[in-house]
């Protein structure tokens, strides 16, 4: 019965699909550029304190394919990485693909999660202070919470949740693995939602949204009619502006993770980001500054794709 | 003589200008009725007070003070009640000279009670079109299903199918072509002239007993204003709705109105049957409806290549209201014996003619 626009989800969704890939060939050549251009290699730290041999470097440069040209390199890890074989670490030896796909995950957890919490307490202050824009009284101090939230820096409440959970309730929040203590993984989840310092930008986002939809004309038809004024400015006043905000904070919060995970010995992107280019493991690097432009990307595809289902013919931009 | 439809006595809603420290007397005073399969015209500059009088009516004035005063008797086959009743218990007024000088009112109190009153009342009994249609329109519902909405909310008919055939037999009815491909068509796809249409069906398809057209061709052609006047006239002699139709645009209400109301800064100056109060050459007139109708062109003014003539003035100041007559400063027609009443004295309604009532000191003897 319901109306779907398929048709558009499906032309959307390829769209962006194609858009995503030019960026990621993007985004995958600048960052190698910026690794060959940056100094050291990684041959340094791999040989350090060694006193090698001209013969045995010129072996380990061979078998890193570092004789080639610079975009000969560039092409064969691009052959390889469509192949799927996002190469071997130079520092573990070990294959990049799939303690990738295992740090994405955990950090995918960590990321959504935190997201989740930033909404959970975004959405109702602001939609309650939109509603009720005249009582001052309540929805005021909900906001000023919400800007002293933002001004927390997330490595100092990082810390001070490691302390009062230590002192206050005797549990250490550093897990190691992602096994039996998933209650552990909410403490730095929580710290992330609250520390990423956008909760105050999503009320404020939200709020204005929401009341500049509450003055539409089609809302007034809609009370007019005796309709639910909610129905109406769901779409327009909360699931588009969520939306937005979704797909505009992923690389924030990323980066808010890199810190997190490291306080919290998490074991995602931005630890092994860190790691790898300590040690300018190369593949490492390549490989997750792919799967972090994969993440933005696909909040802005998640994004477009709410935005022409709620909107299939344009209506407004 | 059955009550009439609609009686509104005495309506009164302020704002409250906070940078100026005052109110805004945007409906001052307002007594107006509607009877039963009557359309009355309410006609006046911007500003005048005439939306503002109809949001009163439907309760949805939501900016302070809003309405603070007055009754407005709804008695139709179903429903008879008066919206205000004992909201006036919210508010407290301090007056002085008859004037209001401060209100205190209970906004949640007074929501509740006015949403009481209110239900069952907005959509199903009195329904609303608007200017602006395409703005009016829900830009993210397609046009069927908005008046399905409205269907199901009052028309009785929960069943989806049933609804929708319901919705499409209402888009035939405001003669939107291939109403089955337009019900999925979304308000951005469709002509300003083809979303009013819509509002009409949507409006009309919960079969309320009155309408309130609010500017319904403004911001619309010429011409498709002209078939919107043509639908709205067409689909009163049908249904033998009720209208209170709200519009600065003369020839509108002429066409239209079995009945016109004049308003001037908050109040009725003018009230009686449209041919009478039309009529350009008849004599017994306020000055300021006469102005009005000097300044819309015509055949005859055209052929005589005579000027338009403007309104001399400003609209008037509702925040510092004059105490005498609110269009002394641009009357044309003050005499000399009248002059200091006009200046000092608010005149009231006075009959003229039978049902024809004019607010001036001209017609007090």
């Amino acid at each position: 019965m319901k109306f779907m626009p398929l048709r558009a989800l499906a032309r959307t969704l390829l769209k962006e699909l194609g858009l995503a890939l030019l960026l990621l060939l993007g985004v995958s050549f600048v960052v190698f550029i910026i690794l060959y251009a940056a100094p050291g290699d990684p041959f340094s730290v791999l040989l350090e304190g060694q006193m090698p041999s001209e013969q045995a470097l010129a072996g380990i440069r061979v078998a890193l394919g570092a004789q080639q040209s610079w975009y000969g390199q560039y092409l064969s890890w691009l052959h390889n990485v469509l192949g799927g074989n996002f190469g071997t670490s130079v520092r573990t030896g070990m294959p990049v693909a799939g303690e990738l796909i295992h740090v994405s995950l955990n950090t995918l957890y960590l990321t959504l999660g935190s997201m989740l919490v930033t909404l959970f307490i975004a959405v109702p202050i602001a939609l309650y202070s939109s509603m009720r824009g005249h009582s001052v009284a309540i929805s005021w101090p909900l906001t000023m919470l919400g800007y002293v939230f933002s001004a927390l820096p997330v490595f100092w409440l990082a810390y001070i949740v490691i302390y009062v959970s230590v002192h206050g309730f005797g549990f250490f929040p550093l897990s190691s693995g992602m096994g039996d203590g998933w209650l552990y993984t909410l403490v730095p989840v929580l710290v992330l939602g609250l520390g990423s310092g956008t909760i105050s930008e999503v009320i404020r986002y939200l709020r204005e949204e929401m009341s500049r939809v509450m003055a539409e004309d089609y809302i007034r038809t809609a009370r007019a009619k005796g309709a639910s004024v909610w129905r109406h400015a769901f779409k327009e006043g909360l699931l588009l502006p969520v939306s937005e905000i979704f797909a505009a904070k992923i690389p924030f919060i990323l980066g808010g993770a890199v810190i997190v995970e490291q306080i919290f010995n998490w074991p995602g992107m931005g630890r092994m980001a860190w790691q790898a280019a300590q040690d300018r493991d190369f593949p490492v690097i390549m490989g997750i500054a792919l799967i972090a432009a994969i993440f933005v990307r696909l909040g802005s595809m998640i994004q477009r794709m709410v935005f022409t289902a709620v909107n299939p013919h344009g209506a407004r931009d | 003589m059955t009550a009439p439809l609609l009686k509104i006595d005495n309506l009164r809603t302020y704002f409250y200008a906070r940078r100026k420290q005052a109110f805004v007397r945007s409906v001052d005073g307002v007594s107006l009725e509607v009877g039963r399969r009557e359309t009355v015209g309410v006609v006046g500059e911007s500003g005048s007070g005439k939306s503002i009088t109809a949001m009163s009516v439907m309760g949805l004035i939501s900016s302070g003070p809003g309405v603070i005063g007055g009754s407005i008797h709804y008695a139709s086959d179903k429903v008879q009640r008066n919206l205000l009743d004992g909201l006036e218990n919210f508010v407290q007024l301090e007056q002085s000279d008859g004037r209001v000088m401060a209100v205190s009112k209970d906004e949640r109190g007074w929501q509740k009670a006015s949403e009481k009153l209110m239900a069952g009342m907005r959509g199903r009994e009195i329904a609303m079109i608007f200017q602006n249609p395409r703005a009016s329109l829900n830009p993210y519902l397609s046009v069927g299903e908005q008046i399905t909405e409205a269907v199901r909310l009052h028309g009785g008919i929960t069943a989806a199918k049933e609804a929708r055939e319901r919705a499409l037999h209402w888009l035939e009815r405001v003669k939107i072509d291939t109403p089955h491909l337009r019900y999925n068509t979304y308000p951005s796809g469709m002509s300003g002239g083809m979303c009013q249409r819509a509002m009409i069906a949507m409006a009309l398809s919960s079969e309320p007993s009155l309408l309130i057209a609010d500017e319904p061709t403004t911001g619309l052609d010429a011409t498709i204003q002209s078939k919107i006047v043509d639908l709205l006239q067409e689909l009163k002699s049908e249904t033998g709705i009720s209208t209170l139709l709200i519009s600065h645009d003369i020839s509108v209400i002429t066409r239209l109105s079995d009945r016109v109301a004049v308003l001037y800064g908050g109040a009725v100056v003018e009230y009686g049957p449209a041919r009478q109060l039309l009529d350009a050459h008849a004599e017994l007139k306020h000055s300021y409806t006469a102005a009005l109708l000097a300044s819309v062109p015509n055949e005859q003014k055209i052929r005589a290549r005579a000027n338009l003539q403007a309104i001399e003035g400003e609209v008037l100041d509702t925040i510092n209201v004059p105490p005498g007559c609110r269009f002394y400063a641009r009357c044309n027609r003050i005499t000399p014996e009248i002059r200091d009443k006009c200046a000092t004295l608010h005149p009231e309604l006075k009959e003229v003619a039978p049902g024809h009532q004019v607010r001036c000191w001209r017609f007090v003897n």
